[in-house]
């Protein structure tokens, strides 16, 4: 491949991180943390690529020196480093490593096209059924009440589903029990049951995994799967057990369409 | 529309200046944007094919590995171009002990201090060997920079709330894995396993700007290289992510043996990042905690994405043999320490 065709595509990649770390579309795809990372990682992409492009600009054109150009700043600097450049740096790979560098470059047209124009969407419900039943993290085998810190006393409480699951699966103190807890959620079916399930990541969405609570009462035949809902429920005591995988079920007492938080994820 | 803008510019802007001179020949540049204008009339039906919930969920994985391993990636190729730049190969040889058998442990430490994604570990261990590094410490430094960094650490001890040998255990497995491939190599390892192109000098620039160009140059080619590698390993973590079900993993319930066995597979197909491997270890509650162990050792020393990314950096050769031996040694090493520790 040749030296243009790669710094096009270091500019095109670099632009593609660029978007989606200021359109907020990394959230599909990392943690939030990793937004400062993809930033500077866009903009050292497109400084190396920049560089080169210049750089190959002004040793093809000699003599007119662009005086606007940090880099190359005068006329002896252009007849010297840059022929050093092309022995130290690239003629390795331009004999033996060319032909098998060349080839691997072209695919990192994948991921520029996959961002631009597939932009693929958060993990879903397919996700959720593709995992099966996995179980909530165990906090704690034996006796997790000292783990879970009381909740606030709010008539309604939000909470994270993975800390829902959690408390019913672990909290030996039942500190869910006839509280009236406020979900936040898609919805999946499974084999008859309607689940409002939500994907925790650990760092993308490579390493995701599940989280879901089993929907009891509602009206959820008009919600189809990957529709976000908030939800007001109550926990079913002594629901998630060994026998249904820890996946706790839930009476709901009102739920409401929402829009896909901006993170859908929770971490 | 908004997504069109970057590509068309981009490319028509340097099309323009490669063309004009001398004969007419397809170059890639042209290829790259007939491929980009393709892509961009074909959207909506390329769209519509990929509108399949499993491919879906593929294509999110993908982009998901590629986001989340190019900004170490890209910390890496900046680590090595500054090798390639402004440390010496005299200045390394100082630094280390003459002997390769007590540079490893050295190599090994030094992974301990540099918080390193194994993806960015690979540019860095080429530009060591080319700087005449011992290859048995290179590789050293390769294995434990990604697996034994703060972070990774840090890492596991969240995971695994209740389980503070976990992190101990992961420690020890994985820096015995990196010293042990460290001696193994010093002692058996031989240097035309490499393909000649990875290993060739780069001289160190005598002057201060050239130096600067070195930086820029090295990093652009090793990003251009590596990164298309990584993409290779990105798509088969998606794609195995999609078609191996983690639910079977919970049908292994207590048996150890064949637990450890699957683990350490899986830790090889799932290619994940070590920094969040732990996470996915710890919720695999069914399990014991010694096939998790495995999983944590050998996934950040050996896995596809790794394989492929090394035989693009080092030869084929080289990859064929000590790819198979490091998940051989990690395995080893995580059985045992688990033995011992947990």
């Amino acid at each position: 491949m040749r030296r243009e065709t790669q710094n096009v595509l270091l500019v095109l990649l670099g632009g593609a991180l660029l978007k989606i770390s200021f359109t907020g579309t990394y959230l599909r795809y990392v943690k939030p943390a990793h937004q400062w990372l993809l930033i500077i990682a866009g903009v050292v992409m497109l400084a190396l690529a920049t560089v080169a492009i210049a750089r190959d600009l002004s040793t093809r054109r000699p003599p007119s020196p662009h005086p606007d150009e940090h880099h190359e700043p005068t006329p002896e600097e252009l007849s010297v480093p840059p022929s050093s450049v092309v022995t130290g740096g690239r003629r390795p790979t331009h004999d033996h490593g060319h032909h098998h560098s060349a080839r691997s470059a072209w695919l990192l047209v994948l991921p520029v096209l996959a961002v631009f124009l597939v932009a693929p969407p958060a993990l879903g419900a397919d996700s959720v059924q593709r995992a099966a039943d996995t179980a909530p993290r165990p906090v704690a085998e034996e006796d997790g009440s000292a783990l879970f810190p009381a909740l606030p006393p709010d008539e309604i409480l939000t909470l994270p589903l993975s800390e829902f699951s959690e408390r019913a699966a672990w909290d030996s103190g039942n500190s869910l029990d006839g509280r009236a807890i406020r979900l936040t959620g898609f919805v999946v079916r499974e084999g008859g049951a309607v689940y409002l399930a939500r994907i925790a990541i650990g760092c993308c969405a490579a390493d995701a995994y599940p989280v879901k609570v089993r929907l009891e009462g509602g009206d959820l035949a008009r919600h189809p799967d990957d529709s976000w809902l908030q939800a007001v429920v109550e926990l079913v005591p002594g629901s998630a057990t060994r026998a249904t995988d820890y996946v706790p079920a839930a009476t709901v007492t009102s739920l409401h369409p929402v829009n896909e938080p901006e993170d859908p994820y929770e971490h | 529309m908004s997504t069109s803008a970057p590509p068309d510019g981009g490319a028509e802007g340097s099309a323009a200046t490669t063309v004009a001179p001398g004969r007419r020949r397809i170059t890639s540049l042209e290829v790259l944007c007939v491929l980009l204008v393709l892509a961009l009339v074909g959207q909506t039906w390329l769209a519509s094919v990929l509108d399949v919930p499993a491919v879906r969920t593929g294509a999110t994985i993908f982009v998901a590995v590629c986001v989340q391993a190019i900004p170490f990636l890209v910390f890496g190729v900046l680590v090595s171009g500054a090798i390639a730049a402004f440390v010496s190969a005299e200045a390394l040889r100082r630094v280390l002990p003459r002997r390769a058998a007590l540079a490893v442990p050295v190599a090994g430490a030094a992974g301990v201090v540099l918080p390193n994604c194994e993806c960015a570990a690979v540019p860095v261990a080429r530009r060591l060997i080319q700087q005449d590094v011992p290859p048995s410490v290179a590789l050293t430094f390769l294995l434990a920079a990604p697996a034994v960094n703060p972070i990774v650490l840090v890492a596991t001890a969240v995971a695994f709330p209740g389980e503070p040998l976990m992190v101990l255990a992961r420690f020890a497995g994985s820096m015995a894995t990196a010293l042990v491939m460290g001696w193994l190599w010093s002692r058996f390892g031989k240097g035309e396993w490499f393909a000649t192109w990875a290993i060739r000098r780069v001289p160190t620039p005598a002057d201060n700007r050239s130096r600067w160009g070195v930086f820029a140059e090295t990093a652009r080619q090793d990003l251009v290289d590596a990164g298309g590698f990584l993409v290779v390993g990105g798509l088969t973590a998606a794609v195995l992510n999609v078609v191996v079900p983690r639910s079977w993993i919970d049908t292994l319930g207590d048996q150890v043996v064949l637990g450890v066995v699957v683990m350490a597979v899986l830790a090889v197909l799932l290619a994940l990042c070590s920094e969040a491997d732990a996470f996915v270890a710890a919720s695999l509650s069914a399990l014991p905690l010694l096939p998790r162990l495995v999983f944590l050792v050998v996934g950040p020393a050996i896995d596809i994405k790794l394989f492929v990314l090394q035989a693009g950096t080092f030869g084929r050769a080289f990859a064929l043999r000590f790819a198979p031996l490091t998940f051989v040694v990690a395995l080893v090493c995580a059985v045992v320490v688990g033995a011992v520790v947990l």
